[in-house]
């Protein structure tokens, strides 16, 4: 199996610990990723401002960069979800088909490729979980609220295996966090207000350390945390599994 | 015809995707019981009170509604005739109408009213309170069933779901908005 | 002015906000509680969406089957190709009745063609008979939401409303006594109505009728009493057959309201004996909008507002902030078709969470439309230029590794360097408003991995040269 480590840039320019973690996580369950140095981005950004034709580019450097692997994973559900839907606008061809079929968050697939649904270890905290809308909605990693009352998931039940942990019931439990890439500049109001509102929620129901499989709805909510300096860490899933995991 | 009439429908020929198929809609099951239809009714707002037969009905209505002076009914000789011709001023003193219904559904609470059992048109809504007679036998399970019941629409008709309500106003709920400001179905 | 801008305003009021948020949140919440108690509803979103997917397809032959229908059943059928027309076939109707005084039950159509201000231009009373929207009439405002036109008002501003238009006691603000007072003074103006104009949620081709839904009767008592009723509607409210209706009842006010069904499911077919009734066909961009492939599926809606009130963004920033007749989600995908320049911030006022897709009764891809429709605005140069040109300078950097590694150690070394005032001024960078920066760390991710012993051989990827 041979497995491609995608980092997205703004986890490796300023998360690189999470791209450690991931490929540290892997490592330990006896994969071993690669890190093609030529990578850059999935295109996203440019896309949902609605330049995605300046993106085709970007979407053909990944294709290529990716397209000898069988499975290309990142710690960001938000990029898969981008290169299964959205490169669409691509010629299909069998490259790009492969590409976009290969690309897994790295909770899914621990899940469903490497079938690992319990960890070993222990992580004694009360933990809030915070379900991006890409990988769940998008790549359907965890059940949604419009449609069934079950609070089920993928990162949930990997937490939930971990001994002494805790995890927090929220109020709302997939309310969007307000980064939306762009969304977070051109509609700072709006964007900050709903991250403020999904960090209350977690105050209030006593998360200690706040965490996701996507880095993006983190490194916002972690921006909201700092500002207000309020008492929660917040860490991406593959620092506590990779931390609790011998 | 107009040339707007024209217009819209070569457009909307020009522009429709290629035909996709209807699908079948299965009648699904569910609980058609007296029991769920009440529950249903009595959460949005409305209620049911069994007959012994409808030979019990007038004196029921006496017991529920020993305030209502003008009362109007196809069932029982009403205190108001009304009919299709029956003037705006009378309809608007009616304090209670007593009216057939013809299928009542299980999972929502709802009661068709035909045009046919209302005497006027507007009497179902204008009446201040309002009881619909329903035989339990004709209760469905959900609004799949009621609609293949129905022989058709007629001129005009409904389904009537608990009274008139609003949340108009901060989502608080309040019975009685326009229409009748209570229903009851007197099932036997 | 953006949406973003008059989202701003609306949230200077921080209580209201987060008292307008919560109070959206709990509509979303009923309607959970009633779709988890059906067994069927997915199955039910998915005929919903089939059975409209194939009306659009047949359109103007269900047209044509309705108007048949109608006219056999007494009704008079009129087209209209634009707001103006419409406004213009219903004065005529209202002329040719002598009739001045005119009740209206809730009709976002006729909010979309604007017909209140045209017909009182003309001398007609037009009394809206909803609740929600008498009041926001009484206060010349457009509804901020399309099943509760008033929701941004709280019973306090209503209370000032109704004491100075129905002279109720001064602070007066229970709901209860308000609702009272409307009934008493609307009672007035329903039995003095001459002609009824309504809404039509759904018009069935086979039976010529339409379907009028409400939990007030308003609909039902306006145009029982009055001696003609002209019900208006949009080209896509047809349904072929009596019983897709046992679909789209058992989804529409479960999605709305959370109510299992609305009061009154009225069926319209004939006028009763010496009465008319008349139904204005309008197009007003739909034939437009079904020629867009990516876009027409956003004629299925029923118009429940389930993605209004699960979105994060409207519930935080209200109705008025979209300045358009459709507000929220399925606002920002039928906008761009009606006035593209007007209306360009709609589709980026969201984050693309997807969870209106995921309310939606009749499964439209509003969050993919309002990706797609991103696009279209991007391409019509309808995107602010500092954004554009940014993008596509971003382009080019993400598009080189060697040219993105260079870029990424700039910033992490100026985030490192400059000071805080700097780095977080508000003026020129918007994440520093509410938010910190991320804390730079000394090395990225693939400095830190070029220094690791390398792993077994891997593929060699194939790069163009």
């Amino acid at each position: 199996m041979k497995v491609a480590l995608f980092v997205p840039c703004y986890i490796d320019q300023f998360y690189p610990q999470v791209g450690i973690a991931t490929l540290q996580l892997l490592e330990k369950l006896g994969v071993t990723a690669h890190f093609p140095a030529q990578q850059t981005c999935c295109g996203q950004p440019l896309a949902n401002s609605g330049c995605e034709r300046d993106a085709l580019p970007i979407y053909q450097h990944f294709v290529q960069t990716f397209q000898d692997y069988d499975y290309v994973v990142a710690p960001s559900g938000s990029c898969v979800y981008h290169v299964r839907k959205h490169f669409d606008k691509l010629d299909q061809t069998a490259a790009v088909q492969h590409v976009r079929g290969a690309a897994y968050d790295l909770i899914d697939f621990i899940s469903t490729v490497l079938k690992v649904d319990t960890l070993p270890g222990a992580f004694p905290h009360k933990v809030g979980l915070h379900l991006s809308c890409h990988g769940q909605r998008g790549l359907h990693q965890a059940n949604e609220s419009e449609m069934t009352p079950v609070r089920d998931g993928q990162l949930r039940r990997l937490l939930a295996s971990l001994d002494g942990i805790e995890l927090t019931h929220l109020n709302r439990n997939d309310e969007c966090c307000g980064f939306g890439g762009t969304f977070c500049v051109s509609e700072a109001g709006i964007s900050a207000r709903m991250g403020q509102d999904r960090v209350a929620d977690h105050v209030l129901n006593g998360t200690q350390v706040l965490t996701g499989s996507d880095m993006s709805c983190l490194m916002h909510l972690e921006g909201i945390v700092r500002r207000a300096k309020m008492p929660i860490r917040v860490m991406h899933a593959a620092e506590i599994l990779n931390g609790v995991v011998a | 015809m107009s040339a707007s009439r024209d217009r819209i429908l070569a457009a909307a020929q020009a522009n429709k995707p290629d035909e996709l198929p209807l699908p079948e809609v299965p009648l699904f099951g569910g609980d058609a019981t007296a029991e769920r239809f009440a529950s249903v009714l009595a959460g949005i707002g409305g209620t049911v009170v069994w007959l012994e037969g409808l030979g019990s009905l007038v004196p029921t209505l006496q017991q529920l509604f020993p305030e209502a002076r003008n009362t109007a009914s196809p069932l029982f000789r009403g205190t108001v005739p009304v009919d299709a011709q029956t003037s705006t001023g009378i309809l608007a003193e009616i304090d209670l109408a007593v009216l057939p219904g013809e299928i009542g559904v299980a999972e929502n609470g709802a009661v068709w009213l035909p045009e046919a059992n209302m005497l006027h048109r507007a009497l179902p809504t204008i009446t201040q309170h309002l009881a619909l007679v329903l035989d339990h036998r004709r209760i469905v399970a959900t609004m799949h069933q009621a609609y293949a019941q129905l022989p058709g629409t007629g001129g005009y008709g409904k389904f009537v779901a608990g009274p008139s309500k609003t949340a108009d106003i901060e989502q608080s709920l309040v019975i009685g908005a326009h229409g009748a400001r209570s229903l009851v179905v007197l099932l036997y | 002015m953006n949406h973003a801008i008059r989202a701003d305003k609306f949230l200077l009021d921080a209580d209201r906000t987060t008292w307008h948020d919560e109070t959206l949140w709990f509509v979303r919440e009923k309607r959970d509680k009633a779709v988890y108690g059906v067994p069927e509803f997915q199955e039910l979103r998915e005929l919903a969406s089939q059975i409209k997917n194939h009306t659009l397809s047949r359109l103007d032959l269900y047209l044509q089957e309705f108007e048949a229908a109608a006219q056999a059943n007494g009704v008079h059928v009129h087209w209209a190709a634009d707001a103006a027309e419409h406004n213009a076939i219903i004065l005529d109707i209202i002329r040719q009745q002598g009739a001045t005084r005119v009740v209206k039950s809730k009709s976002m159509l006729t909010e979309e063609c604007h017909l209140n201000p045209y017909l009182i231009q003309h001398g007609i009373e037009v009394v809206d008979t909803d609740l929600g929207e008498r009041i926001i009439q009484f206060r010349d405002e457009a509804p901020s939401h399309i099943v509760l036109p008033a929701i941004h008002l709280k019973k306090e501003d209503v209370g000032d409303t109704f004491h100075t238009h129905l002279g109720t006691t001064k602070g007066e603000s229970d709901p209860q006594r308000l609702t009272e007072a409307a009934r008493q003074h609307l009672r007035a103006k329903f039995l003095a109505g001459q002609v009824a104009i309504s809404g039509v949620n759904f018009a069935i081709a086979e039976t010529g009728g339409v379907v009028v839904c409400t939990n007030e009767g308003n609909a039902d008592l306006g145009v029982n009493l009055a001696q003609v009723h002209i019900a208006a509607m949009g080209i896509e409210k047809i349904i072929p057959r009596l019983t897709d209706l046992g679909v789209f009842t058992r989804l529409l006010a479960r999605s709305a309201t959370g109510q299992p069904v609305t009061t009154y499911t009225s069926h319209f077919t004939k006028p009763a004996p010496g009465k008319e009734m008349h139904i204005v066909i309008v197009d007003n961009g739909r034939t437009q909008q079904l020629g867009r492939p990516d876009f027409r599926a956003s004629l299925k809606c029923i118009r429940c507002g389930a993605c209004m009130n699960t979105c994060p963004v409207y519930r935080r920033s209200g109705g008025h902030s979209y300045d358009f007749t459709v507000p929220g989600p399925i606002g920002a995908i039928l906008s761009p078709n009606i006035d593209m320049k007007k209306h360009a911030s709609l589709p980026f006022a969201s984050t693309l969470c997807g969870s209106c897709t995921d309310v939606c009764p009749v499964k439209i891809d509003i969050h993919t439309q309002l990706y797609k429709w991103r696009q279209v605005l991007g391409e019509a140069n309808e995107i602010p230029a500092s954004k554009k040109w940014g993008m596509k300078f971003m382009g080019r950097v993400l598009a080189s590794t060697r040219v993105y590694g260079l870029g990424g150690q700039f910033a992490r070394r100026a985030l490192r360097l400059l000071p805080h005032g700097l780095t977080h001024a508000t003026s020129f960078n918007a994440w520093a408003v509410a938010r910190e920066l991320p804390a730079p760390p000394k090395q990225s991710f693939r400095e830190w991995y070029a220094k690791q012993p390398q792993p077994a051989p891997q593929p060699q990827p194939k790069l163009p040269a």
